[in-house]
């Protein structure tokens, strides 16, 4: 582990503070006039905005003569700071902007004044429904896969059992929509019981805690829907140590290592793939296409895809070694 | 310190009753209301289960507001608290995952003793305000996870490690006994050592503590190291209770040790409360999280209900005006 030898040496050298990742080296491409292109991601925590970037990064690679600068908030999906980026990115006139807000509604105003300066972008993971000029959008949609993955659960159940839901942040639209998808699929299953629906916040901590209380509740509970891997994996975690671990199905969102592990090992039955892997590095071709000269779809939306034991393998490879989507076939999916 | 005080409140009070005495019986009260309440509308609240539960959070709530009950009793704030804590977990984690227990436990502890001398320092040495300079330490701990852990999580450590969070001894879960234990070793500090004395000394009036001899600048570095060193404890407990950790580890959990410390009474001007107190106030915020779960009330609600609660509580406080008449 790299880390490991890592904080070895940091002791060894007494300096914490000379941290090795300082040293990550700027791409150096050696084409006559490379292509700017400003990638926006929400956090720098989340290991799916890591995933984002390793996507962006291979197309930027693929279609060469293209130097990205990664543009992250220090302070995760902070919207004033999100906010200030775009600002000053727009003073630095990039050639074009790989966008997701951090809030697609308190967002549409700044990246307004963007678009109206003509600056090319292509938004990716969150829809800006009423942000006029954009030049594609990528994504998955979070109520189809809060109604897929809650389908798949469902049908595992044989349509029957009693079923918790532990959102997201309250405020953010993921979370909503992820919510509204998971309630289509309950009206759709009538021998399913909705026990209650409560807050896990997105993070593990929130989850454990809210968990803990919910079996205190609830003696017999099928199956948990959780609206992230995040909280689905500390809601196993609170399961195990409650002592009713491998009795309750439990399903989340996002697909993120942990998750793997815990799917492989039967732990947590299957999570939905929101793949911004394969959105940043679509996003970031759409965007260099359309600067070259080439015509774009103005949507580009990607199918669900449930991570199960049987098929985790694809999830197993390191997101460097995963297969980038084919974009040709991407968009001509799109009429189909 | 509040037993020499005679403010119009303390006079107010039965001679019986110091204004210390005073202040967690109205918290203790706060929290039996809160209990009786509960009890009435929820089937599941009185179970063994539910308490033993309701206690382990609260465990983890007070280990992680311990240090800064110190700090607040000293007159100052510790804003690191939180941030400081994930960088030891960041760390600990780390070592942990890869089979290093006692090396991460060292490194977690000296992490946060180190980041709490630092506080320390500037507070008394450079003579920054706590606010502040704890404040630069906050993001400085947080900068530093952000860039350690590169976007990772670091997940599944040792179970021999997680028993100090997951374990039971007696049928008493391992945390609940921690926070017990810490909890006795914290109030002995404050009421028998000259430390724990200068603690209050210096919270209640600086200016005096200086004038009579003591040597302010040394106790309070103390009293910033052990606030740190109380945050990568503090980090152990919550990596093996969630079993993981990444660099968003410590975010949001500095308002809730807020929040536990003043619920426990412990005056934010420094001088007045105790340790005691914040363990009654990490119950209160436990059993009003477990409480709205139990309820089912509406995800939407929860974050305004908590803070209604809260002030509905501290209000019942203020009205016995112990602190208020103290503070003017």
């Amino acid at each position: 582990m790299d880390r490991r030898t890592f904080v070895k040496h940091a002791l060894a050298t007494t300096s914490l503070t000379a941290l090795g990742a300082m040293s990550k080296t700027g791409p150096a491409l050696a084409q006559s006039k490379p292509l700017t292109v400003a990638f926006f991601v929400k956090n720098l925590v989340n290991p799916n905005w890591k995933f984002a970037k390793i996507g962006a990064e291979k197309a930027a690679k693929e279609l060469g003569g293209v130097i990205l600068e990664h543009v992250a908030p220090t302070k995760p999906d902070n919207i004033e700071e999100q906010t200030r980026l775009v600002e000053d990115w727009l003073v630095k006139k990039p050639d074009g902007f790989v966008f997701v807000p951090v809030d697609f509604k308190a967002l549409t105003p700044t990246m307004q004044k963007a678009l109206d300066a003509k600056m090319p972008t292509t938004i990716y993971s969150n829809n800006m429904a009423e942000l006029k000029g954009a030049l594609t959008y990528v994504g998955s949609d979070d109520e189809v896969i809060g109604y897929e993955v809650s389908k798949f659960l469902f049908q595992k159940l044989g349509g029957k059992g009693k079923v918790l839901h532990i959102d997201g942040v309250p405020a953010a639209i993921t979370a909503q929509e992820r919510k509204k998808g998971f309630e289509r699929a309950l009206k759709e299953f009538s021998g399913i019981e909705l026990l209650a629906s409560q807050p896990g916040m997105y993070r593990r901590q929130p989850a454990v805690q809210v968990m803990e209380n919910l079996v205190q509740r609830f003696p017999q509970i099928d199956a948990v829907v959780c609206a992230n891997d995040d909280m689905a994996v500390g809601v196993v975690e609170a399961l195990e140590s409650a002592g009713r671990g491998g009795k309750t199905l439990v399903v989340g969102i996002d697909v993120i290592p942990d998750a793997v592990a815990m799917i492989k090992s039967g732990k947590l039955l299957a999570s939905a793939d929101y793949s911004l892997h394969d959105q940043a590095y679509l996003a970031t071709t759409a965007l260099v296409k359309h600067l070259r000269g080439e015509k774009v779809p103005s949507k580009l939306i990607l199918p669900v895809k449930i991570a199960t034991k049987d098929n985790i393998a694809f999830w197993e490879k390191s997101p460097d070694e995963r297969p980038t989507p084919v974009w040709a076939q991407v968009v001509a999916a799109q009429k189909a | 310190m509040s037993a020499t005080t005679t403010s119009p409140a303390a006079m107010r009070l039965p001679p019986w009753l110091s204004d210390r005495a005073f202040v967690i019986i109205s918290r203790l009260l706060a929290l039996i209301i809160l209990v009786v309440v509960l009890s009435l509308i929820s089937p599941h609240f009185l179970s063994w289960n539910n308490l033993i539960n309701v206690f382990r959070q609260a465990s983890v709530q007070f280990v992680m507001a311990a240090g800064l009950t110190l700090v607040v009793l000293a007159g100052g704030i510790d804003l690191s608290v939180g941030a400081v804590l994930g960088l030891a977990g960041c760390l600990a984690a780390s070592l942990i995952n890869g089979g290093d227990v006692a090396l991460g436990v060292l490194v977690a502890l000296s992490v946060g003793l180190g980041c709490g001398l630092v506080n320390g320092a500037l507070v008394t040495l450079v003579r920054i305000p706590s606010f502040m300079a704890t404040y630069g330490m906050l993001w400085i701990a947080q900068g530093l996870a952000v860039i350690f852990m590169k976007g990772d999580t670091v997940y599944g450590l040792t179970a021999g490690f997680r028993t100090i969070a997951t374990g039971f001894f007696l049928g008493i879960p391992i945390p609940i006994w921690i926070g017990l234990a810490l909890m006795l070793l914290l109030h002995g500090i404050l009421h028998t050592t000259v430390l724990g004395r200068s603690i209050y000394a210096i919270g209640g009036n600086p200016a005096a503590a200086r004038l009579s001899g003591m040597p302010v600048r040394f106790r309070l570095i103390a009293v910033y190291g052990l606030s740190g060193l109380l945050s990568g404890f503090a980090a152990l407990v919550v990596i093996a209770r969630i079993n993981s950790a990444d660099s968003s580890l410590g975010d949001e959990l500095l308002l809730p040790a807020i929040a536990a410390v003043c619920l426990g009474g412990t005056s934010l001007f420094g001088g007045v409360g105790g340790i005691v107190g914040t363990a009654v106030g990490s119950v209160i915020l436990a059993i009003i999280l477990n409480g709205m779960n139990l309820l089912g009330v509406q995800t939407y609600w929860q974050s305004a209900m908590t803070g209604g609660i809260i002030l509905l509580s501290v209000l019942a406080d203020q009205i016995g005006g112990a602190r208020l008449n103290r503070q003017s």
